[in-house]
């Protein structure tokens, strides 16, 4: 066996948890590095003091070996390490990260990753509630229009848990931050609707030092600027017809494809979003 | 393979004043790093003006790792230090004069 067939041997093993469309445009597994993961910059001119608060909040991502006070190395799904986006410890800090790319031929692309979320384990209690979501944006510009498909796992809010699918219809308004410059800040808690059948319980486990990974899969065709399908696990969502926040095409963004995913917490304490791997697939 | 390399700005246009910490930053992979601080407004000084480097096994507990970076007194200068053998977090604490505060950046550069 040559060396190029025993490499390839784990690593066509780690794909086939994944149900990709035929071209793989990237798969990330966070053992090699960051692959091109990085923190959201918000639009500014002049001094990073006129970003929208909003984006001002942002920290950059990590690779995480997912280590526990009281467990040690907890670990990814494949290998030690994991893509890490942490919030800051206020209720209601959000952050993303994103990979920013541009569509080849507009086709259905679909995002599938293993992931997991949990609050700081600051206090030795169950902390279920302490998380408030996470999500998916995709910031896509066609010739016409550019579209910011987006969806969350509503974990809990204002302490209550929700344990329900939503995503966003609608859009918000832009702020301008400089002489040509506007800035959208769509992340906010307004406009969420459920979406429906898409209530589902994951598993938290029983307290926040331990983790488990979950399967989730969100495809979008970039031709009919329509969402195909939302799975997390064995719940699968048809999101044909659902909106979304839809705008005239702006300047200088063409093909656009960025994949955003983002985490949210409901209390004091820091939220965590980790990914084992990400995969984006399409059909063109 | 090339060693992975990674620079993550860990203040991003922060008004520091004495105590202001920056979020925890997971760094288990790497072997080295370097941190940098650049102050981008002027501001009155009244005294010296350092950040501590802070290491950490879970980010949690916190204890000094023993180098200081000295926080710039005017815009335009930098100042850096170089850091190895540490655990899995990093952040940096600011020891600065009461009243002074600045705006900064702070930028950690990790190799494997």
């Amino acid at each position: 066996m040559n060396r190029h067939a025993i490499d390839a041997g784990p690593r066509e093993m780690d794909l086939s948890r994944f149900d990709p469309l035929p071209r793989v445009m990237f798969y990330d597994d966070f053992n090699q590095g960051m692959s091109g993961w990085t923190v959201l910059t918000g639009n500014y001119t002049g001094s990073l003091r006129n970003m929208h608060p909003g984006y001002r909040q942002f920290t950059p991502p990590m690779l995480s070996n997912l280590t526990q006070w009281d467990g040690g190395t907890h670990g990814g799904l494949s290998g030690s390490y994991a893509l890490k986006l942490a919030t800051r410890p206020d209720v209601g800090a959000q952050t993303v990260s994103l990979k920013r790319l541009t569509f080849p031929r507009a086709c259905t692309m679909q995002v599938e990753a293993y992931l997991t979320f949990k609050p700081e384990a600051t206090e030795l209690e169950l902390s279920d509630r302490d998380v408030r979501s996470f999500g998916f944006v995709l910031d896509i510009q066609t010739k016409q229009h550019r579209v910011l498909p987006q969806i969350r796992y509503l974990n809990a809010i204002d302490g209550a848990l929700a344990n329900k699918w939503q995503y966003k219809p609608r859009t918000t308004v832009f702020n301008d931050v400089g002489d040509r410059t506007v800035t959208l800040y769509h992340y906010g808690e307004e406009n969420w609707v459920d979406i429906p059948g898409g209530y589902q319980t994951l598993c938290y486990n029983e307290i926040p030092t331990k983790i488990n990974w979950h399967y989730f899969r969100l495809g979008f065709d970039i031709r009919t600027l329509r969402y195909t399908e939302l799975q997390c696990n064995d719940l699968v969502l048809d999101l044909s017809g659902l909106e979304m926040l839809k705008f005239d095409a702006m300047p200088n963004l063409n093909n656009l494809f960025n994949v955003i995913p983002f985490v949210e917490t409901d209390s004091r304490k820091r939220a965590f979003l980790y990914f084992d791997s990400i995969l984006l697939s399409g059909d063109w | 393979m090339l060693a992975e390399s990674y620079t993550a700005v860990i203040a991003r246009g922060e008004d520091w004043t004495d105590g202001s910490a920056t979020e925890p930053y997971e760094a288990s992979w790497a072997r080295e790093a370097a941190i940098s601080l650049r102050r981008l407004e002027p501001a009155p000084v009244s005294g010296d003006a350092s950040a501590r480097v802070q290491i950490s096994l879970d980010g949690l507990h916190w204890i000094d790792e023993g180098t200081t970076v000295e926080i710039p007194s005017e815009v335009g200068k930098i100042a850096l230090a170089r850091l190895t053998g540490f655990p899995g977090y990093l952040r940096l604490v600011a020891d600065m004069a009461d009243g002074d505060s600045a705006f900064m950046l702070a930028t950690l550069s990790l190799k494997a």
